[in-house]
């Protein structure tokens, strides 16, 4: 019994573990906001230790952050219990964290997805959600460069057709 | 297949006609120079359906239908001609033509017609038939049904406005019909898109997210954005509708089924396009998929949505196989 106590503490620390150490910025946040969970990522990225940040709401620490349109893509997630996402496309990040590669990355920041999902309770309630940050960075740059040669090209075939 | 006879004397006119048939309908074309070469074909069997022209040498419009009720040739005639007098339409019809089309035909109005008298319906009708137990047509549609009722429900608490719950189609589709349907909903207006990817034990699929364009004046209003409805804006607007459109009908779904679904990021297929173009883009390596269309309106707002789920063909059987609870017969 005691055996079976142990294994299952040592399953959740390695399972804490991997939440700490995944290359995916993972926020837990409560009904007012406030940081619950603040994994490795989000501490690299942010400079802000998770003691720093526990319990704060997410808007003071962030001021950036608009409070009203936060919560108007949270609210379904409470509400209805669905996912809520966010791309790069529609808004290039939430969080303004610089470039994953400081030198040799063109970008100065870093573009980020965003998925909002709720944590059930064990009674069915959604009390708080997470907040999934991906690092769309190489993407992005890549759509821009894409699009930029577009652009150049009609221009370029626009300056051929002229007298 | 489907049978077509172009009847005309002029070539020029006959292409016109033919290239005015919907791109996606599988469909023999056939032709004839004249009211005598028309029932020659069709007697051989060649135009369930017959476009006639009424002045033509050797048999005209009117000697050919009064030829077709004579030999009780079994075609439906849609005239379509320059004549537009009244007299020339209550004629044609008097003798047993469907509908009459002004020349020159335009592919919306020849469409129209085919669709007005269940030509183009029936058609699909009888290969689905074959494609899709009934039975498991109207489970799905049914779980469909019971997911869109929480869905709106859901919806209407979000965003305080009364939904109108659409009746969910459900089809196995070819990839052409695919096209066909998206080109239904087009109706010349521009389309913005989100294409999201979903994935349970066993089954796959795609939901698709298409939001017309004139309508983002009046979502904006709905989700309270205050600001100039911009690119910007939009593509916000389009991202949270289809987020809760998307998220609420496929709990629906997954709960009725008992699995999970984890849903991938969604994607922006392509703002301001026409939508033939969207799809056009992800030419295509999949023939057949099961479909359930949804056409969402607001009430009291100018909101047109339309949500499609797309399910791999293989996914079916372990759909089944959830369902098989509602398909037993008691």
């Amino acid at each position: 019994m005691a055996n079976d106590a142990l294994d299952e503490l040592r399953e959740f620390h390695w399972m804490a573990d991997m939440l700490q150490s995944v290359d995916v910025g993972i926020v837990v946040l409560d009904r007012e906001y406030k940081v619950q969970v603040w994994n490795g990522f989000m501490e690299s990225h942010s400079g802000l230790l998770p003691s720093e940040v526990q319990q704060k709401c997410l808007f003071d620490l962030f001021n950036h952050i608009e409070e009203e349109w936060f919560a108007q893509k949270a609210k379904p997630v409470f509400e209805l219990k669905t996912r809520a996402f966010m791309t790069w496309e529609q808004r290039p990040y939430l969080f303004k964290f610089p470039n994953y590669r400081p030198i040799t990355g063109s970008e100065p920041f870093m573009y980020q997805n965003i998925a909002l999902s709720p944590l059930r309770s064990t009674t069915g309630t959604v009390e708080f959600i997470s907040m999934m940050i991906y690092d769309m960075t190489d993407i992005a740059s890549g759509k821009k460069q894409l699009e930029a040669l577009q652009v150049s090209e009609s221009v370029a075939a626009e300056r051929g057709t002229q007298p | 297949m489907f049978s077509v006879l172009v009847c005309d004397d002029s070539l020029v006119a006959r292409k016109q006609v033919a290239k005015c048939l919907p791109q996606d309908w599988e469909v023999a074309v056939h032709f004839a120079k004249h009211g005598g070469e028309a029932i020659e074909a069709l007697q051989q069997g060649k135009g369930q359906l017959l476009l006639l022209d009424l002045n033509m040498p050797v048999k005209d419009g009117y000697q050919t239908l009064e030829a077709i009720q004579q030999l009780g040739l079994p075609t439906k005639v849609v005239v379509i001609s320059g004549d537009i007098q009244p007299e020339a339409h209550q004629r044609v019809t008097k003798l047993g033509a469907i509908d009459f089309i002004q020349k020159p035909v335009k592919a919306d109005k020849l469409r129209d017609v085919l669709v007005k008298h269940d030509i183009l319906k029936n058609y699909e009708a009888t290969e689905e038939e074959s494609l899709l137990d009934p039975e498991v047509r109207d489970c799905y549609q049914e779980i469909t049904n019971i997911a869109m009722g929480q869905a709106g429900d859901h919806l209407a608490r979000i965003m305080n406005v009364f939904v109108r719950l659409p009746i969910p189609n459900v089809n196995l589709i070819e990839v052409s019909e695919l096209h066909m349907m998206l080109t239904d909903i087009e109706q010349h207006e521009q389309v913005t898109a989100v294409c999201q990817g979903f994935l349970g034990p066993g089954i796959r699929g795609e939901a698709l997210c298409i939001l017309s364009d004139s309508s983002f004046e009046d979502v904006a209003k709905i989700l309270n954005i205050k600001q100039e409805v911009d690119d910007q804006i939009q593509l916000e607007l389009l991202m949270d509708a289809a987020s809760l459109l998307i998220g609420t009908c496929l709990a629906g779904l997954a709960e009725q089924m008992d699995v999970n679904f984890s849903q991938g990021h969604p994607v922006v297929l392509g703002q301001h396009r026409l939508i033939t173009d969207i799809v056009n883009m992800n030419s295509i390596n999949w023939r057949r998929t099961l479909a359930i269309e949804l056409s969402y309106g607001l009430e009291g707002y100018n909101v047109q949505c339309d949500l499609i789920l797309l399910f791999t063909e293989d996914s079916m059987s372990t759909m089944n196989k959830k369902l098989s609870h509602l398909l037993e017969d008691e």
